[in-house]
């Protein structure tokens, strides 16, 4: 299991930019798989990945938007990307603020998927 | 009753993705904590978001809280998702009632019983609602068959509807004096004061607009499009500063969006500190039918911009730092 999710992972790390990527469990924000460069704080990103995306999921359902696929958090130094599947996992990934958010966001959506 | 949150909060945090927090949700709001089961409801929303359960508690906190329009929108969303929803038709159907659409009330009220014929109150509310006299309740044997017969879903049972008894109470054709008397459909009536008595069952609050409603807030982003249905300040704590959100029936959910996004401020500035990212500028989510950007403004506050999805997210963007702008300003202006 964790390998092939850290298989998946790796394609995401291969885009330019991409400083870690990893599975979380959406319920509990406790990483699952991850791929990180050294300096990346795994638990930060497992817990706000699945916190921010339940709290913009809530804001969503109560404007009738439908559920969250993506986010994306731009700040100015870099940008945190979270994909969302219909089922428990999220994949999140930090990375430099320059990077292709398109081509990141296919890999990641594309992990999803495949992480089911 | 207090042991009863005590233990659904002690379940709940062992289990945060379990649909008990709709039994949470509701035993706050009868214990009067309307607050706290707004949050409660909301954060079981946000995981559970095509949940017709929670849907229906969170109606009924609104309407426990006077906040009408956002009761009536939780109903239709929880029989959007689930069309035979016992409690949601006859909460809707009595709040239909409250607001004078007497028609709609009936309808909501047939098709209740229409999905489940062994329940009293729909029958002698919807009697009421047509003009009739309340009819007898079921003899017990029948009434037997058919509760034996009802599928258990886990729902709450209709009958644990608090707006529901509280209709006994509210409409003169429920009221025990008036059993019996043929009564023509009329308006809603005065509102009836609040309970007082911690047994007594809830009142259903007038049908008057929620406070705080769009239309009493700042015109903060007038000449902006979407300036009331698209476009939200609000604070850290989850608190609606300006501007507004609609939903796509043209419910009122400002307050609702609000709530849901208590602390994500904070969050996001703790988290992009942990991540060595700078200070955040935007969060952008896409969702099935729109883009929602988040954009801190000053002093922990908040902007939301919602747009179609067909909106490219930059231009999205744009839109969202031109109301920014404004809220800045007008913060400044407020001397926050």
């Amino acid at each position: 299991m964790s390998d092939r999710l850290l298989r998946i992972l790796d394609r995401i790390s291969r885009v330019r930019g991409v400083r870690g990527s990893m599975y979380v469990a959406a319920e509990d924000g406790l990483a699952v798989a991850q791929l990180l460069m050294e300096d990346v704080n795994a638990r930060a990103l497992a817990a706000f990945a699945a916190s921010l995306t339940r709290k913009v999921s809530g804001a969503a359902a109560a404007t009738g938007s439908g559920r969250v696929r993506f986010v994306q958090m731009q700040a100015e130094q870099g940008v945190l990307l979270v994909a969302a599947g219909m089922h428990d996992l999220l994949v999140a990934v930090v990375a430099d603020a320059g990077i292709n958010v398109g081509l990141a966001r296919l890999e990641m959506m594309r992990a999803v998927e495949q992480g089911q | 009753m207090a042991d009863d949150i005590r233990a659904l909060s002690a379940e709940l945090a062992r289990d945060p993705s379990s649909l008990r927090y709709v039994e949470l949700a509701e035993a706050l709001r009868r214990k009067g904590h309307a607050q706290e089961a707004l949050q409660v409801a909301i954060h079981g929303l946000g995981r559970h978001p095509d949940h017709a359960d929670g849907y229906d508690a969170l109606a009924r906190i609104h309407t426990d809280r006077g906040e009408l329009d956002q009761a009536r929108g939780a109903w239709e969303r929880a029989l959007a998702i689930a069309p035979e929803h016992a409690g949601a038709l006859k909460g809707i159907g009595f709040l239909f009632y409250r607001q004078g659409e007497v028609r709609k009330a009936r309808e909501a009220l047939e098709h209740a019983l229409a999905a489940d014929p062994s329940d009293d109150q729909a029958r002698r509310a919807l009697a009421m609602v047509k003009g009739e006299p309340p009819p007898p309740p079921l003899p017990i044997t029948e009434r037997s068959t058919l509760e034996l017969a009802r599928p258990t879903t886990g729902r709450l049972r209709p009958e644990d509807v608090p707006q529901l008894r509280a209709t006994a109470g509210n409409i003169p054709a429920l009221r025990p004096s008036a059993a019996g008397a043929a009564r023509p459909a009329e308006p809603a009536p005065a509102p009836a004061p609040r309970a007082s008595t911690p047994t007594a069952a809830p009142v259903v609050a007038p049908p008057v607009p929620a406070p705080g409603g769009a239309a009493e807030r700042p015109p903060v982003f007038a000449g902006l499009e979407g300036a009331t249905a698209d476009i939200l300040l609000l604070q850290q704590n989850g608190l609606v500063l300006a501007g507004g959100l609609r939903a796509p029936d043209g419910v009122d959910v400002s307050e609702l969006a609000a709530a849901a996004l208590a602390g994500v401020s904070g969050e996001a500035e703790r988290t992009a500190g942990y991540l060595k990212l700078g200070a955040w500028t935007t969060i952008v989510a896409e969702a099935d039918t729109a883009n929602v950007v988040l954009a801190p403004v000053a002093g922990g506050a908040m902007l939301m911009v919602r747009r179609e999805r067909s909106t490219p997210v930059g231009l999205a963007i744009r839109i969202a730092e031109r109301a920014k702008e404004t809220a800045r300003r007008w913060l400044e202006g407020q001397g926050l």
